[in-house]
């Protein structure tokens, strides 16, 4: 009894006991302090190399004295002081120039990220709810099946954990080449590759709507010299013979034959793919192999925060709904979905967000593009986005591209931290509302 | 309880009264476990039911094999017949959708859906049934009126189910269950998540619907199996002890086990 409530008493032991609870308190907060100010370190560098790139100068007539580098522009101007300074709408509008960082913008960038996190959501966000809701609401009996089954989820779980660049070269041997059983895109002109749509020459440009077709396999980045009479096809498939003509009013009259007329010294480049429905197999390194790749990305975390949320809704309301009559889709339709809504999008925003921000499988799929001249014409195009943009320029030996860099680094965060603060939004509005 | 042992004696003899339900040589398994050994019980119309037992005897398992619910079980299988009219229950072939229409449950946990008042007690007609809207309105109407339930929600028909109270969301299922037409209620422990005063007011409920349903009730309260049931069976292990008039069975119990239970000796 007195030994007891000597121990309890003591207050050596006391004071030890709340010393050393007071040391550890200390290292957690100095263990997580830490991480902040790496964190805010890092935010700042960013923030203060790349905010000069938003600023742009201008002089009393509107032209523009200096983009990038702020300092040297006053510095010049101080005794008029008529110097402005306004919002770069160039780099957030405009594209990639080569070596010519105060030039450059991530327009297209942002757009090819933008269209590509749409595909990408449009595939993912379906076959991830779909598996969502067979995992947890059709859990068969059978017991082959019921093995099945839980080798799927198990599949399901390590895919969450694969390093992305892994599915960068999936998406390579998947979309890009599809397993080589059609022949190549990249080898030798005699194979075609399957295609839907056209790809016609520069003198059709001249001709209007007028569509002239040529085997994919004579598609080539260097231009070539146009020959009279040559035989060309049209967008049906029809063959025709290709004028070649002094100047515009030399066209035939003939509404067949100026079907097929080019201006004289007129080079024949590189294909183009008009039509935004253009299609090929296989796909080859274009932005829907990208979202494509991505969607293989994000799949498995769709997937789990869709299971997550079906999981938390009440088995109670499953019940009453069986209980009603209920088939076992009517269930999930009319009970278990509506519920588990707010859960499920807060789960694909946040995995939309990880799409955006990935850059290893979209170097992989479609190269480290930092720009197109001719912008993003149909799903087989290549276009830049914001990540590998990123890449690019900070490895640019251009010093100033490291500075359009941070700049391109904060928007995207900026993007992040919108689409993060709707997912936590919607998570908190609606929340409260199920139990 | 003196009008219950009136309508009991005038109901008397027993055997004419139309059978709901007629459980034969019923067994049920979940996996290995066998959680009920051959029960034979019949069911009578429009009557109050109760099954009373301690837990894990088998009471619950067998109220949802009435109307399969125990389907949505992976592991629950079962042997035997349960008979409702023509109707063989557990046959494979058996339309569960029909036969759930024809036999409502309430649960224990009070489980209105996320949704408001009115299309919790649409949820079934709409399922069930092509209804214009003013039928359904009517139907919504009568279904809450019978319930007991329409003075206190009628001004808020479209305001979330689940500002209710327990009590009142309970009436509410059991509104959402009467809404389909069904002709057997199945009610697993309607009250143990209520307070008093709102348990009285479903046992009032449960008193007044056994007019026009068959009501099968599992509960754990001894007091309320004697208020508002007119038969009880007692359940131990799987089995049934005994079966009777409930101020028979629980004033002469005719075995001891369940003279013990009645009287709190165990459970």
């Amino acid at each position: 009894m007195s030994q007891n409530d000597n121990f309890y008493s003591n207050p050596k032991a006391e004071s030890t006991r709340k010393f050393t609870s007071s040391v550890f308190a200390m290292a957690c907060l100095i263990v997580s302090s830490l991480a902040v100010v790496i964190l805010v370190t890092l935010l700042a560098t960013i923030v203060i190399s790349g905010k000069s790139v938003f600023v742009v100068k201008k002089d009393q007539d509107g032209n523009v004295v200096s983009r990038f580098d702020a300092d040297e522009a006053t510095e010049g101007t101080d005794e008029s002081g008529e110097i402005r300074s306004g919002v770069n709408w160039n780099f957030l509008s405009g594209d990639h120039v080569d070596n010519k960082p105060e030039q450059s913008g991530i327009g297209q960038a942002v757009l090819g990220s933008a269209l590509i996190c749409l595909i990408c959501a449009a595939v993912a966000i379906p076959i991830g709810i779909g598996t969502a809701i067979f995992l947890e609401e059709f859990q068969p009996r059978n017991k082959i099946l019921r093995w099945i089954h839980g080798l799927v989820q198990l599949n399901i779980s390590n895919l969450a954990g694969v390093p992305s660049i892994v599915y960068g070269i999936l998406g390579l041997t998947t979309f890009v080449y599809l397993f080589n059983v059609l022949p190549s895109i990249k080898t030798d002109p005699t194979p075609i590759p399957w295609e839907v749509g056209a790809t016609h020459w520069y003198q059709t440009r001249t001709l209007g709507k007028n569509i002239v077709r040529f085997k994919a396999g004579d598609r080539t980045e260097t231009p070539i010299e146009l020959t009279q009479n040559e035989i060309c096809v049209d967008g049906e498939g029809n063959e025709f013979e290709l004028i070649i003509v002094d100047k515009r009013s030399d066209a035939p009259a003939d509404a067949e034959l100026r079907k097929g007329y080019a201006l004289r010294g007129r080079k024949a480049s590189m294909v183009k793919d008009t039509w935004p429905w253009f299609f090929r197999l296989p796909f080859g390194k274009c932005l829907l192999s990208a979202a494509l790749t991505l969607a293989l990305v994000i799949l498995p975390i769709v997937i789990i925060s869709s299971q997550e949320a079906i999981r938390a809704v009440p088995r109670s309301i499953r019940e009453a709904a069986f209980g009603m009559g209920a088939t076992q889709w009517q269930v999930v339709r009319k009970t278990v979905l509506p519920a588990a809504t707010p859960g499920i999008m807060t789960g694909a925003i946040l995995s939309m967000s990880r799409a955006i921000g990935e850059a290893a499988p979209v170097l992989a799929v479609m190269g480290g593009v930092l720009g197109t001249t001719r912008g993003i014409e149909s799903l087989m195009s290549q276009t830049p986005v914001l990540p590998v943009t990123i890449y690019g320029w900070a490895g640019d030996h251009n010093a100033g591209f490291e500075n359009a860099s941070s700049a391109a680094i904060i928007v995207l965060l900026v993007v992040l931290l919108v689409m993060n603060s709707i997912a936590i939004l919607i998570r908190n509005r609606y929340e409260k509302k199920l139990s | 309880m003196s009008t219950t042992t009136d309508s009991q004696t005038t109901a008397t003899p027993e055997e004419k009264r139309d059978l709901a339900i007629q459980l034969k040589d019923f067994n049920a398994w979940y996996g290995d476990f066998q959680a009920i050994k051959d029960i034979n019980l019949d069911i009578r119309a429009r009557q109050v039911t109760a099954f009373i037992g301690p837990s894990g005897c088998g009471k619950s398992t067998l109220l949802k094999w009435i109307n399969r619910m125990n389907d949505i079980v992976p592991s629950a299988w079962a042997k035997g017949s349960i008979r409702m009219g023509e109707l063989e229950i557990l046959n494979k072939q058996t339309d569960v959708v029909s036969l759930r229409r024809r036999v409502g449950m309430v649960f224990q946990k009070p489980n209105p859906f996320p949704k408001s008042i009115f299309d919790n007690v649409a949820f079934g007609p709409r399922l069930h049934f092509k209804i214009g809207n003013q039928d359904l309105a009517a139907l919504v109407e009568w279904s809450l009126r019978k319930a007991a339930v329409w003075d206190e929600v009628k001004d808020r028909l479209h305001k979330s189910a689940l500002g209710l109270s327990g009590g009142q969301q309970q009436r509410l299922c059991i509104a959402r269950a009467i809404a389909t037409g069904p002709e057997v209620l199945l009610m697993d422990e309607p009250c143990s998540a209520l307070d008093p005063a709102s348990t009285a007011r479903v046992e009032d409920l449960v008193y007044e619907l056994r007019k026009q349903y068959t009501i099968v009730m599992v509960t754990h309260n001894m007091q309320q199996a004697s208020r508002c049931s007119d038969r009880t069976a007692f359940f131990f292990e799987g089995e049934i002890v005994e079966e009777g008039e409930t101020q028979q069975l629980f004033t002469r119990p005719k075995n001891q086990k369940t003279n013990d239970y009645v009287s709190g000796k165990f459970g």
